[in-house]
């Protein structure tokens, strides 16, 4: 009878030792599949932040390398992220002619040039009296949340009768709703 | 036997917790590994692709001269014309650019930057600023003028 429970008991200890097996098994497995999901998750979220940033920015530099602002070949070979200053004022000057054309052309809600460097007058805007000695050219008046890129702002200079290129930093900031 | 019994849950079950915090550790370096990697920025890539359009006030016989260009002229050893060394100019320009174009500091979310310019294996140029973190955004451009070609590179480093 005695030896009978001892072995009942031996028994449970032993089911007891498979269960913490079990239990170990699981955790082991478990904590395996976790840094495996880490490893496919955490690439997925610095995939997603890239593109993030990549679309935002990418609106920018589409609006920069348009027609209406890219250098293109005017200043020796084709740039891109070349915004040519004497087309945006012009383009300043006759903004109403493009918010005409279908409500709103570019459909976002402002673009503006900051010039980053030299950074002289980098409060003052542009306007035909000023330009080139000003760092702001406001084309369409801003509203909402800004997204910005960095451009060179270039432009033709007439330097004692001979015409130089001049390129200074800048970031256009693209607003949309 | 009894007293035996539990000596023996006691050490499984140490050995499990054991095994467990040897696998968390894992999993907090290799998060941390991941964040060194830093990520490939367009941002960083349009920064690097206006400054070397930049017209510097180094002038040669056709103007003022273009960052691209004076790095080769720093390369090359030629001077601007009125006697500056090229190099200093350079750095005197990429080093104001940098700073207007990415401050940093404890209370901005950039908290430093480095930019190093290499052409033909050599670096020529290397500006460091601020702390440099685990969390960092870059790219790198390379182009060849023959027969020289030239690398640029920058990381802004965050928090």
């Amino acid at each position: 009878m005695v030896k009978r429970i001892m072995r009942n008991k031996k028994a449970q200890m032993k089911i007891q030792q498979m269960a913490f097996m079990l239990i170990a098994v699981t955790l082991f497995f478990v904590f395996a599949g976790l840094f495996f999901a880490m490893i496919v998750f955490s690439d997925i979220r610095r995939a997603a932040e890239g593109l993030e940033e990549r679309n935002a920015l990418l609106l920018v530099s589409k609006l920069a390398n348009s027609p209406e602002f890219a250098c293109g070949n005017a200043f020796g070979s084709f740039r891109t992220n070349c915004i040519d200053s004497d087309k945006a004022m012009a383009l300043k000057s006759n903004i109403e002619k493009y918010e005409d054309f279908k409500g709103n052309f570019w459909e976002i809600e402002g673009i503006e040039i900051r010039k980053i460097y030299p950074a002289d007058y980098a409060k003052t805007e542009c306007d035909s009296s000023n330009y080139p000695e000003c760092g702001k050219i406001t084309i369409v008046e801003k509203q909402g949340i800004g997204v910005s890129n960095f451009v060179a702002l270039c432009r033709k200079e007439n330097i004692e009768g001979f015409v130089e290129d001049r390129c200074e930093m800048a970031r256009i900031v693209v607003y949309y709703e | 036997m009894g007293k035996k019994g539990q000596e023996e849950i006691v050490g499984f079950a140490l050995i499990v917790i054991f095994v467990a915090i040897i696998l968390l550790f894992l999993l907090v370096f290799y998060l941390r590994g991941q964040d060194r990697e830093g990520i490939e920025s367009y941002e960083v890539n349009s920064f690097i692709q206006s400054f070397l359009h930049y017209t510097t006030d180094c002038e040669d016989y056709f103007g003022g001269v273009e960052v691209r260009k004076l790095i080769f002229k720093c390369d090359d050893g030629i001077q601007c014309l009125d006697g500056r060394n090229s190099c200093d100019v350079l750095e005197e320009t990429l080093k104001e650019i940098t700073r207007e174009s990415w401050p940093f500091g404890p209370e901005r979310p950039i908290k430093g930057y480095e930019l190093k310019i290499i052409t033909n294996n050599k670096e020529i140029l290397g500006l460091y600023e601020g702390n440099q973190t685990n969390n960092f955004r870059g790219a790198m451009q390379d182009f060849t003028i023959a027969p020289d070609s030239l690398e640029v590179s920058f990381r802004a480093y965050y928090d």
